[in-house]
């Protein structure tokens, strides 16, 4: 760590970086330092290791009505900055840097390009209590269907949003 | 942090400090910025709390090819497999997803589907919705992320021109035409691209 702040900090002297890019850079340095070396040196002799989602970019004909949605529902916490107006970027999980997400709601076009859909996504809530869930759901006006642990509803969109425990939905209950 | 980092950069400028000092003060604070308890607790919000992504659920014309292929770019194991769907983990069972603490948090998967998204539910329920919005890429994050390092191993498998969309991520698309994203783990949502 002290050798790549000391070439920073030769950057910083020559001009190659300037204050900003040296100060985000440290601090950028400083989260994958504390996500774990370890980790982050797993790489594969072959093909790749995913260690997360970084993100998913859903396009939509007003960015404004998801994020809403998905900040307020969900507890996605918007980055600093990052609406301009067309799109933003919604926090999750751990921390920036540290095996953190985020969802891109952006205006955009829905005709797919592909030959297939991602057809919907299903998000962890930890610490599930049915009641609570259900309620927190109907408060905001939506109506879940699926079963106790792993509910389905629709954002502004009519786009599938799964919400499920660790017990109901793991890559292993099958 | 970055506000912490700012300041000594002015003190530096000033001559308050030597570079020496700045070296070691950033060093020191670097390593223990994100680890001291509490550090990265995020507060409270109402609603729900999203902790990770469970899963991610494809639906293509051949989910065997699909999958294939996912397993290959990714080193992911099929589990669970059915004649209409299989699952990826992220890990092995019992692994703990990274960056996670949690003990009630999954391994987020994939789970790679044929199906008529169009038909009836077989529980008599409404049909699905026809949504007016799609989720037109998905960004994945590696580990080791080596720009030059993954530019080699995506020609190795036949992407000799992936979109470079950041110094940290790539654009390919998959046996189906879907964009994917590979990632590296400084591209946040607190820096640009997507």
């Amino acid at each position: 760590m002290e050798d790549f702040i000391a070439g920073l900090v030769a950057q910083l002297d020559s001009g190659a970086m300037d204050r900003r890019q040296f100060c985000e850079t440290v601090a950028l340095a400083a989260m994958v330092y504390a996500a774990g070396e370890e980790a982050a040196n797993a790489a594969p002799a072959q093909g790749f290791k995913p260690i997360a989602i970084n993100h998913i970019s859903y396009a939509c004909g007003d960015y404004r009505k998801a994020r809403d949605f998905y900040s307020s529902l969900l507890g996605m916490a918007p980055a600093p900055n990052a609406d301009n107006g067309r799109e933003t970027r919604l926090m999750f999980g751990p921390p920036a840097g540290q095996g953190g997400s985020f969802l891109i709601p952006r205006n955009g076009s829905i005709v797919p390009r592909a030959k297939a859909v991602v057809d919907h996504i299903c998000y962890t809530i930890p610490n599930w209590n049915e009641n609570e869930v259900v309620a927190t759901l109907k408060a905001h006006g939506l109506e879940p269907t699926g079963r106790p642990g792993s509910l389905h509803v629709y954002d502004p969109f009519d786009y599938d949003v799964q919400i499920a425990n660790a017990v109901e939905e793991n890559a292993f209950r099958r | 942090m970055e506000a912490f980092v700012a300041s000594k950069v002015d003190d530096y400028r000033a001559g308050r400090i030597t570079r020496r000092q700045l070296i070691e003060t950033l060093t020191v604070a670097a390593a223990t910025a994100y680890t001291a308890p509490g550090a990265t607790a995020a507060p409270a919000l109402p609603g729900l709390k999203v902790a990770l992504v469970n899963h991610i659920s494809y639906t293509c014309p051949n989910f065997k090819q699909a999958a294939d292929w996912y397993s290959k770019m990714f080193n992911l194991e099929q589990v669970g497999a059915t004649q209409n769907d299989v699952v990826l983990p992220f890990g092995q069972k019992g692994e703990r997803p990274f960056g996670v603490t949690a003990n009630d948090v999954p391994m987020t998967h994939l789970i790679i589907r044929t199906r008529d998204l169009n038909a009836r539910p077989q529980n008599g329920g409404p049909p699905r919705r026809q949504p007016k919005a799609l989720v037109n890429h998905v960004a994945y994050t590696i580990a080791d992320w080596d720009q030059n390092r993954v530019r080699a191993e995506l020609a190795r498998m036949g992407y000799r021109n992936p979109e470079v969309d950041t110094p940290y991520s790539f654009h390919v698309v998959d046996v189906n035409g879907y964009d994917v994203q590979i990632s590296g783990i400084a591209m946040t949502a607190l820096n640009v691209g997507g």
